[in-house]
């Protein structure tokens, strides 16, 4: 090994699938001992370029080198041997292992013919301690929140003596403390000489820790910035990504009727344990509003929308059209006119194993055009598919494919152009442009505009506060359940917003 | 925790044995717990323990394996066959070669091709169910002593074991008839009572298994490969090979329990497995996928169906229909504790009409017996449903690199 080589280098890497090149000509270099961010849109190239780096798969074409040397990765174990190790974005660990176990499996301590638990625990506290990751080794893994099983990620990797580490989105599922818990660890173990490869599409995060930025757009590499010579802002680096100006999700005018859509009072959703998720809010929507409710995620925002979709049990008066449907089951309120988006699309929006053209009756499947009467209307349901397909640039072979088969992106925008065909009076959505890239984000943006100028009312939840700012027309921030400040989205700022939503500070009405 | 659990299980068969004991003196039936009895109990167990064991070993590798019935009828086959020309020992190795197979068999479809794996299993079974009954045609028609649907007598036999230096002293003590005290003369003497070698060798794999399985580095690998075998892969675990191992071991284990059941009868005979593939099933789910419960609950149903085959007088139906009744409070009065009034009010009632049943009636249908080890699942399924914990990626295909 030579001390001055670069701890990752490579060298022209092509990986191509059957109708898609994920890789083409990808060069990347890192210096040991430091926090080198990838960035790039959905689909860009990022995973496939990781995934060749840690065994998972074969180059097409390219060399890697790790510490100077040349290697070839036939499997994971031989990258690991070479240092590597992967957090994946997806944990993969054991629920029923506990802590331990899932630590030592594929490299176990053993004494004799048995596994040496005692060994293997002490190594792992003292791994524990040194980059302060603190873990109970024998807790069971389905008892622990998202930031352990992270830490137990990290120790992972490094119980395999792993000297590069590579972070596939690992903010993606964080609040934002963990996120800040996240960045001392890293910091720590940069100190301690250990190579981060980090790969987020989260500008700010990656501005606030990365040493050296590469970006990759359409699977290749684009360019590379060092953060301590160059200084770029977070839209440089978008627009680097996405090789164009990005469009705003500025709405513009006013278009707020008279009529109120939606009118709830003293919503209240109950816990099992009988804690209240949602603490007795009162709000209310006209035509052509869209309201934006900000928080964190975890703090009722779900709940509120289920309980407007009848979908949990909850307290209160619900008011659509001046209609009282506290009482009316989920069915009859869609049919009332209410589209909804929800946040989970693989548990409640989509069969996944069934074709677009059923997806588009699901939650419609009694309405025009998916039904006549008694029966379905299955070509009409066919027919309709197909121009949502077009209007909304769902890109799919054809409306008989299953939905699994979609990228995430594409999925959404099969849900989005479901929920809103049948001119719903009332829109409730959670993170519409969540996962898709930024094209099709602007297009579902115009969408949404589109149907607020013609009188449609909007509940908005998004984590994208920029989202949220530039679409609302008004915001509400959800703090435990209840609402504890107004913002005028004309004049807040993401950043005055964010802390609002953590309860520290107030934000103007 | 360990002290905790041990007490639980020292609770659970304290409580187990009064019951017990409460029953026989009720009933006036020494049978309930003589040595007798607990020997052809245990006897009864092994073939669905195995069954069972052999159902841990493919699901925790996270494979499901309703095949486990083809795979016994395979191994009462090659037990009968080899039984019959080279002696009881080799009948056994056969029976173990031939459930092998048939669980590579599985393992091909279900592993390699992806298969779903019920529809495999139900293959399994029923390629084995006609294969057999073919062979035996074939082989076993005009052989001396063979029939169409039987082999000739298997040649020698597995030796039995009696202790006598413990076993005579307490079957003494246990027909003294003394309350809780004869009782477990009884269950004990039965443990060294016309003990069959390979009950003692299915034993002996029982221990392996928690041992393997839970205390060294293949087991943990074995393991991981039902709990989320994506992780597996990802730290460079073969699971491919995990699975193969563990799904022809799987087979391997239920052909020995095949095996078992065409020795005590001294022949193959078509049919001889009766369903015991899918109640050693059943004993694995009763016993949360785990070698100590499925033990248990496989003598739970031996010791049912002992009672059932020597019945006498309808006495022992009788016995078994209080017993159940008892239970059933228990655990209500349990379930009523730990909060649970609702379920635990359920059982009491269950529980008391079986006691007015047992009160009314002197007959009961000898079909009565044969229902109540499913009705006993039925209920413990229903009661434990919650806390059972099955292997997370039990019965999902697994391809490398796919991710999940």
């Amino acid at each position: 090994m030579n001390d001055s080589a670069l701890a990752v280098e490579l060298k022209g890497i092509w990986k191509r699938f059957p109708g898609v090149i994920a890789n083409s000509d990808i060069n990347l270099s890192i210096a040991p001992g430091t926090v080198h961010a990838i960035v790039g849109e959905n689909g860009a190239g990022k995973s496939t370029l990781m995934k060749i780096l840690y065994g998972m798969q074969k180059p097409d074409e390219g060399t890697i080198a790790i510490n100077g040397e040349f290697k070839e990765f036939e499997s994971p174990s031989d990258a690991i041997d070479a240092g590597i190790g992967m957090v994946h974005q997806h944990f993969m660990l054991a629920d029923n292992f506990t802590v331990l176990e899932n630590i030592i499996l594929g490299s176990e301590p053993r004494k004799g013919a048995k596994l040496d638990f005692d060994t293997a625990r002490n190594q792992i506290n003292s791994i524990a301690a040194e980059n302060g990751l603190a873990v109970d080794a024998d807790a069971l893994v389905a008892d622990l929140g998202v930031g352990d099983r992270q830490r137990i990620e990290i120790l992972k990797v490094l119980y395999r003596g792993a000297r590069i580490l590579i972070l596939d989105e690992p903010t993606a599922v964080l609040v934002p403390h963990e996120v800040d818990e996240l960045f001392n660890t890293l910091r720590d173990l940069k100190r301690e000489g250990i190579t981060i490869m980090f790969i987020s599409h989260k500008l700010d995060e990656v501005l606030a820790i990365a040493d050296e930025i590469t970006v990759i757009r359409q699977g290749t590499t684009v360019g590379s910035v060092d953060t301590k010579k160059q200084n770029i802002s977070a839209l440089e680096l978008a627009e680097m990504m996405v090789g164009s100006e990005l469009p705003t999700p500025e709405t513009r005018g006013n278009t707020i009727r008279e009529e109120v859509v939606l009118d709830v009072t003293n919503l209240s959703v109950h816990a099992a344990g009988g804690k209240a998720i949602v603490d007795d809010i009162s709000f209310s929507i006209r035509s052509g509003e869209i309201l934006g409710i900000a928080g964190v995620e975890g703090n009722g925002q779900a709940e509120i929308l289920d309980a407007l979709m009848g979908l949990v049990e909850n307290t209160g008066v619900v008011h659509f059209k001046g209609e009282d449907i506290s009482n009316q089951s989920t069915r009859s309120r869609r049919e009332l006119g209410i589209g909804f988006i929800p946040e989970d699309r693989h548990r409640q929006a989509l069969m996944l194993e069934a074709p677009l053209w059923e997806n588009r009756m699901l939650g419609h499947q009694t309405m025009a055009p998916n039904s006549k009467g008694f029966l379905l209307n299955i070509s009409g349901a066919k027919e309709d598919t197909q121009r949502i397909v077009r209007e909304y640039d769902v890109r799919t072979p054809s409306i008989d494919v299953l939905a699994s088969a979609l990228s995430g992106g594409n999925q959404q925008k099969l849900i989005v152009g479901r929920e809103m065909s049948g001119s719903p009076r009332l829109l409730i959505a959670a993170h519409p442009t969540r996962g898709v890239d930024v094209g099709a984000q602007a297009a579902i943006w115009d969408h949404l505009r589109n149907a607020r100028e013609a009188g449609l009312a909007v509940l908005l939840i998004s984590a994208d506060l920029d989202e949220l700012i530039g679409l609302s027309d008004t915001i509400k921030v959800l703090l435990r359940g209840q609402f504890v400040a107004d913002a005028n989205p004309a004049t807040v700022t993401p950043q005055e917003l964010g802390t609002a939503m953590t309860g520290a500070g107030k934000v103007s009405a | 925790m360990n002290i905790l659990k041990q007490r639980r299980m020292f609770m659970i068969a304290f409580s187990a044995i009064t019951i017990l004991s409460i029953t026989r003196t009720f009933t006036d039936n020494s049978d309930l717990t003589s040595a007798d009895t607990i020997s052809q109990a245990l006897g009864f167990a092994v073939p669905i323990g195995l069954a069972g064991l052999a159902g841990i070993w493919s699901e925790r590798a996270g494979v499901v394996n309703i095949g486990l019935e083809g795979m016994m009828v395979l191994g009462t086959f090659g037990a009968g066959w080899a039984g019959w020309q080279w002696g009881a020992w080799a009948g056994v190795l056969a029976g173990v070669l031939f459930g092998a197979l048939g669980g590579l068999l599985l393992a091909v479809a279900a592993i390699t091709f992806g298969v779903d794996q019920i529809i495999a299993g139900t293959a399994v079974n029923l390629l084995a169910v006609g294969l057999t009954k073919f062979l035996a045609i074939v082989l076993f028609t005009n052989a001396p002593g063979g029939g169409q649907a039987q082999s000739p007598p298997i040649k020698g036999s597995i030796p039995n074991i009696t202790v006598e230096a413990i076993a005579n002293p307490l079957i003494t003590l246990h027909d003294k008839g003394i309350f809780f005290i004869s009782d477990v003369a009884g269950l004990v003497a039965g443990l060294f009572y016309q003990l069959s070698l390979l009950s003692v060798i299915t034993f002996g794999l029982f221990a392996g298994t928690s041992y393997i399985l839970w205390k060294t580095r293949f087991g943990l690998r074995l393991r991981s490969a039902g709990e989320n075998p994506w992780a597996a892969d990802s730290l460079g675990v073969n699971v491919v090979k995990y699975k193969y191992l563990a799904v022809t071991f799987s087979g391997l284990l239920a052909g020995l329990g095949g095996a078992y059941l065409s020795i005590a009868s001294t022949i193959y005979r078509n049919g001889n497995t009766a369903g015991r593939g899918f109640i050693g099933l059943a004993t694995m789910i009763f016993g949360n996928w785990r070698p100590g419960g499925t033990g248990a609950g496989a003598i739970m149903f031996g010791y049912i169906d002992t009672l059932r085959l020597i019945d006498t007088g309808n006495k022992n139906v009788r016995g078994l229909i209080l017993l159940g009744a008892l239970v059933l409070f228990v655990i209500g009065a349990y379930l009523m504790r730990t909060g649970k009034r609702s379920t635990g009010t359920a059982f009491a009632i269950l529980g008391s009409v079986m006691i007015g049943a047992f009160l009314a009636a002197k007959n009961f249908p000898p079909e009565v017996a044969q229902v109540a080890p499913y009705i006993t699942t039925l209920l413990v399924l229903a009661t434990a449903s919650q806390n059972l914990r099955p292997p997370a990626a039990d019965g999902v295909p697994f391809r490398k690199g796919e991710g999940h």
